[in-house]
């Protein structure tokens, strides 16, 4: 193989552990309590400017960042949990689609309010340079985005297949009045998971904005992409995002490398649409 | 007959109310409000009635809002020509994408017929046939009455209120024939439907059907309208969802939903920009993402099934107010 | 007949406002602005919203010392008594049918008497379309797109040069640098596919193919997009002599980050305005992008000329932000409208039509590098002009092509970071 191709391969890997990090929170959500979020990319989005806050006002890079952006952003969904979506999830589907349709709005036009419309970035040797492995560029900030990827992924695993409040969790999703009998409090799981959720969407956010642009409509270009992400690997499935993360990322790269950048979306929509066809479950979910 | 009463005097008020207010920016709004409220009906059939929330919908307009863009580009027609094209292809698009994507229950429907409208889109875009990224412009000068290129807003008013109630007639009468029925039936618990011998899958394919075709034409009136379209007016996914939030915020499932929806969503979006906008501080958005989120946090169900159970509860021997819309699978 | 109706009402407002003209200097004239003040353009309509309300702080004020830059020298427009301008700002939301709603509005709730926007092309048409129906000026200073003064309209002008324009620019700077020994046959260009992307591509491509230059390859790609790791490795791969890009800043700031993450220089880049010229990409992806060339009709100029002092004002409305060519641009456009007004001497949309019409500023009435502003019968500016300027030191850009306006030689080859 050429080295260019390893380049654009390694590429797609890297970008698709980019996007595995940021659609880990939405198929907890979206899997465990059927809530649809639309206001996900905007959720990304305020972590890329608390990132962005935390290096202007500290001066310190995402080390702090990101664990500042994942605690500002699990309160964040703490508050929507019990502000919103409990008394949505009561109501039909739609009312969710309708009321994180109007939140994402209202997230994204507060900090185009607060903010303004300009684009921001942090600076590029934030968490060091570029490597050169054998010929092939290996950027120091996507290297630690994919690596915590890998990391959120397998925690978030552990914590639902391993752990008591995993177990608790997942018994609300299946049955909450059953979970309720068994003197597990909906509501306090519901909310943990929202916090969790919402603490790793934060995460990725601030990891993201090491190597992006930062904008308030960053969220409508990343929020797609998540959606696609998740049903391909399975709503609620955490491995199935990783491993559909990197698989759209690969997809796109080498599709965008061969056939055409303007075709590599219809590339990924088109195999997306025929999968569904054969195995509408997506990759690791259930029916 | 008292339960034709309200409708009644409704419609006359709705006729009325470009005599009032006699403005063109005043009956513009009207003929928008009118114009989403086709398109919003249009999807309340699949979306709200047979409990299948598409997402993708602004495939079926665009579908109208090209072809008829189209029929003047490329063969110099009056737009209104190609509406019949147009409806044919939403209709023949529904049947192809319906098939493999009805029977996937839940979110993934709705993600598939995301896929969809997106694929159509960046299609599009690379059709230079279809205008690609320029998109496609009507007339600029109105060369006869068919064109549909009028100054005023008031003969949109009348046709677009035309459209809506012959759109109100077919989901009235569908919602009363077998397919209703069905449908009711498919909506409340699928599988006892299908038990019971329901063809669940041919009926939801007819609504679709149907509501694509409806939607199309609601694509094609936009498109003579603003005598323009292109990929992202025509196809962009936001279309698909504000057809969506109307439904919803009115209420899926009523008749009346979607037409209750547009009367709020589109004077706030308008008049949210007119009196925000200009200061281009992004405060119109942030009112009106905070009014939509109110509304879903208080009244889920939507703003008419609150009034219907406010009037049932004023009136407690009239029949039971319709029920809201379908709670996820 | 409704046309006629709303055209006459509007002849007797004209009217009344001339008669109490003489009387008071108060009658404000009303002119409308569409621009994109929210979703994904917002950046460039919150600047060009801050270029206007300079460009009406000016006029207004006339505080003068602006060299023989018309309507600068005294308060308010002399033609209409010393009325002062009031302009009304729209956002467009990004969306055609939104600009039409709201120049409905400004037309009609509003009263304005003219209208200047929409940036976005696809906007401008549909916006423009319905100043045609009612009669009323609207002149832009910024949309690109070939079609928009295809349609026969009467009143609607564009100042801006066109991407017909740019490619002559393009091509003939090219031209010099081969005639001085640096390479230049290899040709990329990188577009991306919204209407702006692909009809600049489409030009600069037939009009280099006429002058025997080919295209060896061209990349488009979808804008707003989450990578372009891919297109740079085309490039890497391909290796032109010369990358010509044309991207929103979103992608722009994207390409100039993964161009230094894959260690790709190319020997030269040319830019086509727009994102690279927006200064949130100049202070975000400057210092990636040193020697990067891009095209303008605007420089900031010497301490002391007109358009340095016009930037120190801009900079105040837009929190310290410099001019950049396409706010400058749309300033232009605002100008040119407003000194016809004035000319026209009446807020009557017939009489402002016709003074448009009329409409010959020289070089030192405009702040902008354009030969002059004269229109055809189509509604373009036929002396619009453009210079390459380059970003050699990452911080500000400086004119260096034609000779007889650079400041300094063009550097080669491209720096990078």
């Amino acid at each position: 193989m050429s080295s260019i191709l390893v380049q654009v391969i390694v590429g797609g890997l890297l970008l698709g552990a980019v996007y595995a990090l940021f659609s880990s929170g939405l198929t907890l959500i979206w899997g465990m309590m059927n809530v649809v979020n639309f206001a996900h990319g905007d959720f990304v989005m305020l972590g890329m400017y608390v990132a962005f806050m935390v290096w202007t006002l500290l001066g310190v890079g995402p080390f702090v960042g990101a664990p500042v952006a994942a605690l500002v952003l699990a309160t964040v969904g703490v508050i929507v949990y019990f502000g919103l979506i409990r008394s949505v999830m009561k109501g039909p589907m739609l009312a969710q689609i309708l009321g994180t349709f109007g939140l994402a709005l209202l997230l994204r036009y507060s900090v185009f309010w607060a903010f303004g419309a300009n684009f921001l970035t942090l600076p590029g040797d934030l968490v060091g340079g570029t490597y050169d492995v054998l010929g092939i560029k290996l950027q120091a900030s996507r290297l630690l985005a994919g690596v915590v990827a890998l990391l959120v992924t397998l925690g978030l695993h552990l914590l639902l297949t391993r752990t008591s409040l995993g177990s608790k969790m997942l018994a609300v999703s299946e049955d909450a009045t059953a979970a309720q009998l068994m003197g597990i409090r909906p509501d306090s799981m519901q909310a943990i998971a929202w916090a969790i959720a919402a603490g790793a969407t934060g995460l990725a956010g601030a990891l993201i904005a090491t190597f992006f642009y930062i904008a308030p409509t960053v969220g409508e270009t990343l929020g797609i992409v998540a959606f696609v992400t998740v049903s391909l690997g399975g709503f609620g499935s955490v491995p199935g995002a990783l491993v559909a993360g990197l698989l759209i990322g690969v997809i796109e790269s080498v599709s965008a490398y061969w056939i055409g950048a303007v075709y590599k979306d219809i590339v990924v929509y088109s195999l997306f649409l025929c999968f569904l066809w054969f195995r509408p479950q997506g990759l690791m979910g259930k029916m | 007959m008292r339960r034709f009463l309200w409708p009644t005097v409704a419609l006359a008020l709705i006729i009325l109310y470009p005599l009032v207010f006699t403005t063109p920016f005043q009956q513009r709004l009207g003929a928008l409000i009118l114009l989403y409220a086709i398109a919003a009906s249009a999807w309340n059939i699949v979306g709200g009635y047979a409990g299948q929330v598409s997402v993708g919908h602004v495939v079926f307009f665009g579908c109208g809002a090209y072809a008829s863009m189209a029929a003047y580009s490329h063969f110099a027609l009056p737009p209104m020509v190609g509406v019949p094209a147009g409806i044919a292809a939403s209709v023949a698009i529904a049947a192809v994408i319906g098939v493999p994507t009805l029977r996937l229950s839940g979110h993934y429907f709705s993600m598939a017929t995301i896929a969809v409208a997106e694929l159509a889109r960046l299609i599009v875009t690379n059709t230079e046939f279809l205008g690609a990224a320029v998109g496609l412009s009507g007339p600029t000068v109105p060369r006869t009455v068919f064109d549909l290129s009028f100054i005023s807003a008031l003969p949109y008013y009348y046709l677009f209120l035309t459209v809506l109630l012959i759109t109100l007639g077919i989901t009235w009468w569908m919602t009363n024939s077998r397919i209703g029925f069905y449908l009711r039936a498919i909506k409340d618990s699928e599988r006892a439907a299908r038990s019971l011998g329901a063809p669940a899958s041919r009926v939801k394919l007819y609504a679709y059907m149907l509501s694509a075709g409806l939607t199309s034409v609601a694509g094609a009136l936009y498109s003579m309208m603003f005598g323009f379209v292109d990929p992202e007016s025509g196809l962009g996914i936001l279309i698909s969802v504000k057809m969506l939030i109307m439904a919803a915020l009115g209420g899926a499932g009523l008749l009346f939903g979607p037409l209750v929806g547009a009367a709020i969503l589109v004077p706030l979006e308008e008049i949210s920009n007119n009196v925000l906008g200009g200061k281009g501080a992004g405060l119109t958005f942030v009112v009106y993402g905070a009014i939509i989120v109110i509304i879903a946090r208080f009244q889920p169900g939507g703003i008419l099934a609150l009034i219907n159970r406010l009037w049932a509860k004023h009136k407690p021997a009239e029949a039971p107010a319709a029920q809201g819309a379908p709670h996820a699978p | 007949m409704r046309l006629k109706h709303i055209a006459g009402l509007l002849s007797a407002a004209a009217m009344s406002v001339a008669l109490a003209g003489g009387a008071s200097a108060q009658q404000a004239v009303k002119i409308g602005v569409v621009f994109p003040l929210s979703g994904n353009a917002a950046s460039a309509g919150v600047h060009g919203k801050a270029a206007i309300e300079t460009a009406v702080e000016i006029i207004n004020t006339g505080s003068g010392g602006l060299g023989n830059l018309p309507l600068t020298s005294n308060a308010g427009l002399k033609g209409l008594g010393g009325a002062k301008i009031e302009v009304v700002f729209a956002d467009n939301q990004g969306s055609p049918a939104v600009g039409q709603n709201q120049a409905l509005r400004l037309i009609t709730e509003e009263k304005v008497v003219a209208l200047a926007g929409a940036y976005q092309s696809g906007i401008t048409l549909t916006a423009s379309a319905i100043a045609e129906k009612y009669g009323i000026p609207f002149v832009n200073g910024e949309s690109v797109a070939a079609n928009l003064t295809e349609r026969g309209f009467k009143w609607f002008f564009r100042v801006t040069p066109v991407a017909s324009d740019f490619a002559k620019i393009y091509l003939e700077f090219l031209k010099d640098m081969k005639a001085g020994g640096i390479k230049t046959d290899n040709v990329a260009i990188v577009h991306e596919n919204t209407e702006y992307g692909t009809s600049v591509a489409s030009v600069i491509t037939s009009v280099f193919k006429e002058n025997g230059l080919s295209i060896a390859l061209d990349i488009p790609y979808a804008a707003n997009t989450t990578d372009v790791q891919s297109q740079v490795l085309q490039l890497k791969d391909k290796k032109p002599d010369v990358v010509i890009m044309v991207s929103y800043t979103s992608d722009a700031i994207l390409y100039a980050k993964t161009m230094q993450a894959l260690d790709y220089k190319p020997p030269m880049i040319i830019a086509d305005n727009s994102g690279f010229s927006d200064p949130s990409f100049i202070k975000t992806a400057g210092k990636l992008t040193q020697g990067l060339f891009n095209r303008s009709s605007f420089a900031i100029g010497a301490k002391g000329t007109p358009t340095f002092l016009i930037n120190e004002m801009y900079k105040k409305k837009s929190g310290g932000d410099d001019l950049d060519d396409t706010a400058a641009r749309q300033m232009q456009g605002f100008f040119v409208l407003a000194e016809a007004i004035d000319r026209a001497g009446s807020t009557d949309p017939a009489k402002i039509q016709a003074a448009l019409k009329a409409t010959d500023l020289k070089p030192d009435q405009l702040i902008m590098g354009y030969k002059g502003v004269k229109f055809d019968d189509k509604g373009q500016n036929v002396l619009a002009a453009g210079l390459v300027i380059q970003l050699q030191d990452g911080e500000n850009y400086v004119p260096v092509w034609p000779k007889q306006l650079a400041k300094t030689a063009p550097a080669l080859p491209y720096k990078g970071w």
